[in-house]
C-alpha cells in the first residue's frame, strides 16, 4: 500500500502549493457550515473527531443554483448558449466517508442513460483527499447502510490519524496517484508507523438496523398509518433533503436576465415541499405532509435501492442533526426494521 | 459534451384553436439537420420551451408516419402555457425529446384497435390512431370512443369526422349527460358508460385509454368485464414532469419513473405501481 | 424551570386529556440529554413524555397555524413567553379563536441557543437577555418558577449598532454576503409560526415575484421580502435563526424591526391580544406624511 507521511508543517506547505498552482482547496469550515474554500495562509486542521458540517459538500458537483444555459433573443427568434461548467481542478481535503461515498451514489442518477456533464465534469476535476473519521454521536449510522468510518469508497488519497500526532496519506485511485505524484516531495514516503491507536477512531459505529428489512417493510408498507405518526410534527421544510449528501432532486425554471434574455437555471428541490408534485390541473398525489415524507424515507430505502443497487442515505445523520423539530431518520429505519421482524 | 438539458428550436408554423382553451400548435425544427435527423414513436413525449417562462410536458401529438411537421396539443394551465398562447406564427419556442417508451406497436400488430380517450387525452391517443391509419394493413378493425364535457370542448374535430367517414373505422363521440346542444347527433353519457354500450370485442383487440384520471378509473372495470385482460389495456400516464430525463426527482412513482418506463403502461403495470399519482 | 415544573406539566396534561378539555396537548418531549422534540401528547402515558427545561426551544405556537394544526377537538398548548406572543398575534390576525387553545403557560428561566447544551452564560440564548415575558402575557394555568437566565452578552445590541453605523452601501454589502449563503430551503418560513400564507409570495409563479434560485439576488429579494412580511408581527423568538442550515443571522432583522416597530410607533408585538395589527391600522399622529 502506497502510503506518505505528513506532519502539520507539510500539510500547510501543501495547501498552499495546491492553491499557488491555482487549484480550489476545500475543506469543512472550522464554524461547521459547510465546505469552504481554503486561502493559501489558511490554518489547515484536519480533526477526524469534529462534528459533520451542517451543509455536505454536494454542492461543489451538485450545485444550489446553475445555468444549465443562455437563451438570447436574436432576429425575431432565439439563440442558445451552452453554459457547461469550467471548473478550475479542486482538491477536497479531509472529506469523511460519509461525504466522499455520495459521489458513486449520486452518479447513478446523473449517468443512467442520459449522461449529466453538469455533474460528471465537475468530478472529473476534483480530487477527493477523505479522512478517516473518529466522530460519533447517537445521529450517525454509516455502517447500516454499507459505509464506515474507514470507507475509501468515492476518494482518491485517504488520511489516517498517525500516533505521533502526524497524518499516513494512501493512494487509493489511479487519479489519486497522478495527481499526488506533484507533490510528493512535500512528504515523507514509505510506512511511516502505526495508525492511531484510539478506539473512537477505530471502533466501528454498531449497526442500528438491517437497510434490507427496511426496504421489505416499506415496500410491503405503502397504506401503513406509521407514516403519519412518524411525520405529525415534521414542518415541511427542506433543510433535511438540503443538508443531505445525496438528495438530488431539482427544479429547472427560465430566468430573464434583461428583457428576453435570460438564463435557464436548475435549482435543488425537494420532495418535501408541497407543491413538488402538484400537477398544472390542480391535481396533488401527495398533498398531505405524511404522503411526502413517506416518499422522502421510501425513495431512500426502497425506491433508490431497487433502481441503482445503493441505498439514497451515508448515514451522516446532518438531516436529524438540523431538523428544527428533531425527526431522526435513524430512528426511523430502526422503527420500521422493528417492525419488519 | 452534450448539454442534455439543451432543446432544439423549433417554429410555429400553424396555431390550430381546438376549443375556447385548447390550442395545437405546428412546429417546425429551424435546423433542417434536425429535422432530418428526428426520429420518434406514438406514445412519446417533450419538453416544450417558451424560452423565459419555462418548459412543460406534452407528448408529440403528430404521428411519426407525418413528420414534417411536430404538433403538440395544450390547454391553458399556468404560467407556460398561458404565455405559449401569447405566441404567434413564425414565433420560436424549444423542444427537447423525444422521451419516453412508446405504444407497443409490434404487439398491435393483427389485432383490433380499440381507442378511448376523453377531453385533451385524445392528444397522445390521437398520434398513435394516425400511425395506425397510416399503416391501416397491419391492424384489424378500428373503434374510437371519444368524449368530452361538451361539444366546445371536443378536441381535433375535423380529424373526428375524417374518422368518421373512414371505412373499416368506427367512430363513437359523445359528451357528458348536458354537455350537448341543439342539432348534436352523437352520443350523450359518460365515455365509461358509452364504452359499456359500445361493447367493443375483446377478443384479439387491444384498448389503448387516456383521459382524466376518473374517467380511466371508470373505464377499466368495464373493459375488464369485456373481456380485455390487464396485458391488453394499454394507456398513457400524465404526472407532473421537468427534466424528463429520469433525472429529477418529480414524477417517481415508487421506483419507477414516468419519464422514462412509462408514460406508455399497460393496466397490468398500472395495478402494480402505488397510488402515488 | 425545575423538575416540578415538569411533574405539573405531566400532571395538568393528564388532568386536561382524562377530562376532555383537550383532546390533544402540544408540548415538549424528552429526546435525550438536554435535547427535547415536539410532541403531541394525546394518551396518558404520552403525557409522561412531557417536559420542561432549558432545551424547550420550539415556538411549538407554528402547530397552531390552520396548515399544522391537529384536527379535532380543543388544543392544549405549552407555551413559553416568547410563543405566546406568537399565539396572541395569531389570535389578533384571526388566525385562532382564544376558545380553541388552551395554554399551559410556562414561566420561564431562559432557554439556550441549539440543542444538546446545558445552560450556562455562554449558551443562552441571545434573544432571553432582556425578555419582557418571563411570565407569559396569557395562559389558562401557568407552570414554573419565574427566573434570571444567566446573564447573556449584549453581542445581538452591539452588532446591529455596527450594522447601523453602516453607510447604506456598506450595510447592502454585510446582507448581501450574508444572503448569499441561503440555500432557500425555506427552513425560516415553516418554522415561523407568523408565516402562514396558503400561498406564500415566492410560491407563486404568475407572476414570478421572487426568482426561485439560490442566486445573490433572488436570495436578497426572498430574505428581505419576508422581514418585511414579518415587520411590526415578528416576535423576536429567534426559531427562524436556529433553523437555518446557513447559520444567517437572521435575529438581528428580527431584533432591529422590533426596535423600530417600538421606536417609531411604541408598538410591542404579541403582548395585548385586543391591540390593532400595526400594520394593519394608521394613526393621524404617525409621522409619515402621505398617508394623511
Amino acid at each position: 500500500m502506497n502510503e506518505y507521511r505528513i506532519t502539520q508543517e507539510s500539510l500547510q506547505a501543501f495547501v498552499a502549493a495546491l492553491v499557488a498552482d491555482g487549484l480550489t482547496v476545500l475543506a469543512e469550515a472550522a464554524d461547521g457550515s459547510g465546505y469552504a474554500r481554503l486561502a493559501a495562509d489558511d490554518r489547515v486542521a484536519i480533526d477526524p473527531s469534529r462534528a459533520p458540517s451542517r451543509l455536505s459538500m454536494k454542492e461543489h458537483f451538485f450545485p444550489k443554483s446553475e445555468a444549465l444555459f443562455e437563451y438570447r433573443r436574436e432576429d425575431g427568434g432565439f439563440v442558445l448558449v451552452d453554459r457547461l461548467p469550467e471548473v478550475r481542478p479542486t482538491v477536497i481535503l479531509g472529506a469523511r466517508p460519509c461525504d466522499a461515498a455520495s459521489i458513486g451514489i449520486l452518479s447513478k442518477v446523473f449517468n443512467w442513460d442520459y449522461r449529466d456533464e453538469f455533474f460528471n465534469r465537475r468530478v472529473d476535476a476534483t480530487i477527493v483527499i477523505g479522512m478517516l473519521c473518529a466522530y460519533r454521536d447517537e445521529h450517525c449510522f454509516c455502517t447500516s447502510v454499507g459505509g464506515a468510518p474507514d470507507s475509501i469508497a468515492g476518494s482518491d488519497l485517504f488520511l489516517v490519524p498517525l500516533n505521533d500526532g502526524a497524518l499516513g496519506m494512501r493512494v487509493v485511485s489511479d487519479d489519486g496517484e497522478r495527481f499526488v505524484t506533484a507533490y510528493a516531495h512535500l512528504f515523507e514516503w514509505g510506512a511511516p508507523g502505526d495508525p492511531l491507536q484510539v478506539d473512537e477512531a477505530l471502533t466501528l459505529p454498531s449497526v442500528r438496523f438491517d437497510a434490507e428489512k427496511v426496504r421489505g417493510w416499506i415496500e410491503g408498507h405503502f397504506d401503513d398509518p406509521y407514516w403519519s405518526a412518524a411525520s405529525e410534527t415534521c414542518l415541511g421544510c427542506a433543510r433535511c433533503a438540503f443538508a443531505c449528501p445525496v438528495c438530488h432532486c431539482f427544479d429547472i425554471v427560465d430566468e430573464d436576465r434583461t428583457y428576453g434574455s435570460g438564463e435557464r437555471m436548475r435549482n435543488w428541490d425537494a420532495c418535501q415541499f408541497g407543491m413538488f408534485t402538484k400537477h398544472a390541473s390542480g391535481h396533488n398525489p401527495r398533498a398531505a405532509r405524511a404522503q411526502r415524507y413517506r416518499q422522502r424515507i421510501s425513495h431512500k430505502f426502497a425506491y433508490y435501492p431497487s433502481r441503482f443497487g445503493e441505498v439514497l442515505c451515508t448515514g451522516c445523520g446532518r438531516c436529524t442533526r438540523g431538523c428544527p423539530v428533531g425527526i431522526d431518520i435513524g430512528a426511523i429505519a430502526v422503527e420500521i426494521g422493528g417492525m419488519a421482524s | 459534451m452534450t448539454n442534455i438539458y439543451r432543446p432544439e428550436l423549433m417554429v410555429i408554423r400553424e396555431i390550430i384553436d381546438e376549443t375556447p382553451d385548447t390550442r395545437t400548435l405546428r412546429l417546425q425544427f429551424r435546423d433542417p439537420e434536425v429535422a432530418e435527423r428526428f426520429r420518434f414513436q406514438s406514445g412519446q413525449f417533450a419538453e416544450y420551451s417558451v424560452f423565459g417562462e419555462g418548459e412543460c410536458t406534452f407528448c408529440i401529438a403528430s404521428s411519426p408516419t407525418r413528420p414534417e411537421m411536430i404538433e403538440c396539443s395544450f390547454k391553458r394551465f399556468g404560467r407556460v402555457t398561458t404565455a405559449m398562447r401569447r405566441l404567434n406564427v413564425g414565433d420560436t419556442i424549444g423542444l427537447r425529446g423525444p422521451y419516453g417508451n412508446y405504444f407497443p406497436l409490434e404487439r398491435m400488430k393483427g389485432r383490433d384497435l380499440v381507442f378511448i380517450a376523453g377531453g385533451i387525452g385524445l392528444a397522445p391517443v390521437r398520434c398513435l390512431i394516425w400511425n395506425a391509419l397510416d399503416l391501416r394493413e397491419r391492424f384489424g378493425a378500428i373503434t374510437i370512443i371519444y368524449g368530452a364535457r361538451s361539444v366546445d370542448d371536443l378536441v381535433y374535430r375535423r380529424e373526428l369526422d375524417e374518422w368518421s367517414a373512414m371505412s373499416g373505422v368506427r367512430t363513437i363521440v359523445t359528451v357528458d349527460p348536458g354537455g350537448e346542444r341543439e342539432g348534436w347527433n352523437g352520443e350523450v353519457g359518460f365515455v365509461p358508460a358509452i364504452v359499456e354500450k359500445i361493447a367493443p370485442a375483446a377478443d384479439n383487440a387491444i384498448a389503448v385509454v387516456c383521459g382524466p384520471p376518473v374517467m380511466i378509473r371508470y373505464t377499466m372495470p368495464v373493459l375488464t368485464a369485456l373481456g380485455f385482460d390487464d396485458e391488453s389495456i394499454i394507456t398513457t400516464l400524465e404526472n407532473r414532469m421537468k427534466c424528463g430525463l429520469g433525472k429529477c426527482g418529480r414524477c417517481n412513482i415508487g421506483d419507477v419513473y414516468v419519464c422514462k418506463d412509462g408514460p406508455v403502461f399497460s393496466y397490468q403495470q398500472l395495478k402494480a405501481l402505488p397510488e402515488d399519482y | 424551570m425545575t423538575e416540578s415544573a415538569t411533574n405539573d406539566i405531566r400532571a395538568a396534561a393528564r388532568r386536561l386529556l382524562a377530562d376532555g378539555t383537550v383532546s390533544v396537548v402540544i408540548g415538549y418531549g424528552d429526546a435525550g440529554p438536554n435535547r427535547t422534540v415536539p410532541i403531541f401528547a394525546r394518551t396518558a402515558a404520552q403525557a409522561d413524555r412531557l417536559v420542561v427545561s432549558h432545551s424547550a426551544l420550539n415556538n411549538l405556537t407554528v402547530y397552531l397555524t390552520r396548515a399544522l394544526r391537529p384536527v379535532g377537538g380543543r388544543i392544549a398548548i405549552v407555551a413559553k413567553g416568547c410563543d405566546v406572543r406568537a399565539l396572541v398575534m395569531l389570535m389578533s390576525e384571526s388566525q385562532i379563536a382564544r376558545e380553541d387553545v388552551y395554554v399551559i403557560g410556562v414561566a420561564c428561566a431562559g432557554v439556550t441557543t441549539s440543542m444538546g447544551q446545558p445552560m450556562s452564560a455562554e449558551t443562552v440564548a441571545a434573544k432571553c437577555r432582556d425578555c419582557i415575558v418571563r411570565t407569559p402575557p396569557l395562559y389558562d394555568e401557568l407552570v414554573g418558577v419565574q427566573c434570571e437566565p444567566p446573564a447573556t452578552s449584549d453581542v445581538l445590541d452591539r452588532r446591529i449598532a455596527e450594522i447601523e453605523a453602516m453607510s447604506a452601501h456598506e450595510r447592502f454589502d454585510y446582507w448581501a454576503a450574508e444572503l448569499e449563503l441561503c440555500t432557500r430551503c425555506y427552513a425560516c418560513r415553516q418554522v415561523c409560526p407568523l408565516c402562514y400564507c396558503t400561498q406564500c409570495i415566492v410560491d407563486r409563479s404568475v407572476p414570478q415575484w421572487i426568482e426561485t434560485s439560490a442566486s445573490p439576488r433572488a436570495n436578497l429579494s426572498w430574505n428581505l421580502t419576508r422581514a418585511f412580511h414579518l415587520a411590526g408581527r415578528c416576535v423576536g423568538c429567534n426559531e427562524c435563526e436556529r433553523a437555518c442550515p446557513a447559520g444567517i443571522p437572521l435575529s438581528l432583522l428580527n431584533r432591529q424591526l422590533a426596535a423600530t416597530a417600538l421606536r417609531e410607533f411604541g408598538y410591542v408585538p404579541g403582548i395585548d391580544p385586543a391591540a390593532p395589527a400595526l400594520v394593519g391600522s394608521y394613526d393621524l399622529a404617525d409621522r409619515e406624511e402621505y398617508i394623511r
